[in-house]
């Protein structure tokens, strides 16, 4: 026979002992799974820090995203550079108007002079690659080297020294070998590797977007009503907009690389299949294995249809073309579907429906304009699928939240621990007091823990 | 060359390696989850050593009481890590909490409060592996006011703070008014730029 502890008994007989060890100790662990003092429906992905935040994070990843694309556009003097540079500028002028939001004008210029000059020394270092001269390159590197410097002791002095310059010149340090190691692998024909640095490039931001977002709402708590942008559910959000974003990204330099018939379009599509999966994960995490599963077959199948309009563009074939199309419109109502059957309503299959033909209409529009030679309208329909992506994210990981509140609930603790038993203070109290009055103090917290659990279940 | 012609030698070289829809299609198999960004230096804490108040000390799990205060270690000579927050070594602030006394006498973070700039907090986990945090300053909070994002949450450096009791006792509450917060910064994250 199983010997069972008598919970009430040791519960009860604590007092007496309570002289000898600490008095709270023994509840310590009794209810770890308490709602915390939050209530359940508090927990969003909607909040000003968490909004600071995804705009950060898109115009930072963005920004890592067309330096790549720019860069390798520019050694292989491709058409569409130009349209690509540009398309970066107009991500640095996003990036500004949002520093310039947060610490004004005049903080705003200086970022954009650092920041483009920044961008400047990459277009350097491609001219000089393209030019076979070694000791532009060398320059090129040395001026990042600089910037990196210089620019640390910006946000340093900007954030109140709340992103130190020396952790914050180690990030930018990465993100230079990032983008300068992605060029050279690309440039080389080490097509796998130069997709994999994309994607760590990508993600890389997210961290710098995530440091920078909470440093900036620590530093004007009341300018973003004292939330916080790390929480639990502000996390999904972040991730999903990665993952999100970044298939939109992938899907177009994919698609570029298919109708140019390029050699790196392998590559380009196992960098969107990577993505896939890290997507399924995602989904896997709140949904568990079948629906994680199927959410993979849909998603890659979407992709191949999305193949399927290039190769019908490639080879001028108007009813192939019309087929795919046709293949996204079921896509789109059984994904619309499954969204709504997990999401149990929270994402109603209509509005998901007319959410993916943007997405779809996003996609094919930048890949027709490519192919018609229309850059910067292809570029502007990159740009417009990628933000999109912000929104769907935004979207499904409220929709998540709000399903599954209790999965994504703050992990901090409401109040500070109770580290002192006052036994050095200097009231000749009687021991046995203090560990009565604490004991009871715990008792009646543990039952109003209770009870509000039960009230919020 | 004109559009046409273009789209039909793409169309060659396609076909020549397949077509791009099987080169999609067997890309799906080939495809690896890309490793999420792991810091290296995270570790789970085991002791804890301070050599300028002479502590060293062993390290408990806690977590939240169902009232949402943080817990506290067991022993008055051990170290509390609060396990649902960050781990030290990691982005973001790992926390540590002490008792400042027993009911009878001094206990583990007594002197927390000499703390200076410069010393040295150092961690280590169960195969010895450490993590030196430099220690930047101190403060005191009301117990009931302390910036609890600011100590329990996410920052860019790896930061590693201490908790502990200060100011008077206060009998009815069977706790002390205040808190004392010890913040570090992880070592490699201190030193000036370049």
């Amino acid at each position: 026979m199983k010997k069972q502890i008598n919970w009430k008994k040791s519960l009860i007989a604590l007092p007496m002992s309570a002289a000898l060890m600490l008095p709270t100790a023994t509840v310590t662990f009794a209810d770890d799974h308490g709602d915390h003092n939050e209530k359940m429906s508090d927990v969003t992905v909607s909040t000003p820090a968490a909004d600071l935040r995804a705009t950060l994070d898109q115009s930072l990843s963005e920004h890592a995203y067309l330096a790549v694309v720019t860069m390798q556009k520019g050694i292989e003097g491709a058409e569409d550079f130009d349209a690509a540079a540009a398309a970066l500028e107009g991500n640095t002028q996003d990036l500004t108007a949002a520093i310039a939001s947060v610490y004004g004008d005049e903080a705003g210029q200086q970022f954009e002079s650092m920041w483009s000059e920044h961008i400047g020394y990459f277009v350097d270092y491609v001219k000089a690659t393209a030019e076979e001269d070694e000791a532009g390159r060398e320059e090129a590197l040395n001026n990042l080297d600089n910037y990196r410097e210089d620019f640390s002791m910006f946000l340093e002095t900007a954030t109140d020294e709340r992103l130190e310059a020396s952790a914050l010149a180690e990030g930018l340090q990465m993100h230079v070998n990032q983008l300068v190691g992605a060029f050279d692998n690309y440039e080389e024909g080490d097509f796998d590797e130069a997709y994999q640095k994309l994607r760590t490039s990508i993600d890389h931001m997210y961290g710098v977007g995530k440091g920078l977002s909470t440093a900036i709402t620590d530093q004007f708590p009341d300018k973003f009503e004292n939330t916080n942008p790390a929480t639990p559910a502000a996390d999904l959000r972040a991730d999903l907009n990665h993952l999100l974003s970044e298939h939109a990204a992938l899907a177009v330099l994919a698609m570029q690389k298919g109708g140019d018939g390029a050699e790196d379009f392998e590559n380009a599509a196992a960098a969107l299949s990577n993505n896939t999966e890290d997507l399924s994960a995602a989904i896997t995490s709140v949904y568990g294995e079948e629906a994680g599963q199927q959410f993979e077959e849909m998603w890659s199948e979407h992709i191949g249809y999305f193949v399927d309009y290039v190769e019908a563009t490639g080879s001028g074939d108007e009813e192939a073309k019309e087929q795919a199309l046709t293949a996204l419109d079921g896509y789109r109502a059984d994904f619309s579907e499954f969204l709504d059957t997990a999401t149990e309503g929270g994402l109603e299959a209509e509005a998901t429906a007319e959410g993916l033909q943007m997405h779809v209409n996003q996609l094919t529009g930048s890949f027709d304009s490519y192919v018609e030679g229309d850059f910067d309208a292809a570029y502007d329909q990159l740009r417009e699928a990628y933000a999109h992506m912000y929104g769907v994210g935004e979207g499904l990981s409220g929709a998540i939240v709000a399903q599954n509140p209790e999965m994504f609930a703050s992990n901090m603790p409401s109040e500070m621990p109770k580290t002192g038993l006052g036994g050095t203070a200097d009231d000749g109290m009687n021991a046995w007091m203090i560990a009565f009055a604490s004991m009871a103090a715990v008792l009646f917290a543990t039952a109003i823990g209770v009870r509000k659990s039960k009230n919020n279940a | 060359m004109d559009a046409e012609q273009k789209a039909a030698d793409t169309t060659e070289q396609a076909q020549e390696k397949g077509s791009l829809r099987e080169t999609y299609d067997s890309q799906k198999i080939n495809a690896s989850t890309t490793s999420e960004t792991t810091e290296e230096t995270a570790i789970t804490p085991n002791t804890v050593t301070i050599p300028a108040i002479d502590v060293k000390a062993d390290i408990e799990n806690v977590g939240r009481y169902a009232n949402g205060q943080m817990g506290e270690p067991e022993s008055v000579d051990g170290v509390g890590w609060y396990k649902d927050g960050y781990q030290p070594g990691a982005k973001g602030s790992a926390v540590l909490a002490g008792h400042v006394d027993s009911l009878t006498g001094p206990a583990v973070f007594y002197n927390l409060e000499d703390l200076q700039e410069g010393d040295e907090i150092i961690v280590t986990d169960e195969e010895g592996t450490e993590q030196t945090f430099i220690v930047q300053k101190s403060e005191a909070y009301d117990r009931k006011n302390a910036p609890l994002n600011k100590i329990f949450g996410f920052s860019y450096r790896r930061q590693l703070n201490l908790i502990t009791c200060t100011g008077e006792f206060n009998k009815e509450a069977g706790t002390h008014d205040e808190r004392l917060v010890v913040y570090a910064v992880h070592e490699d994250d201190v030193n000036p730029a370049g």
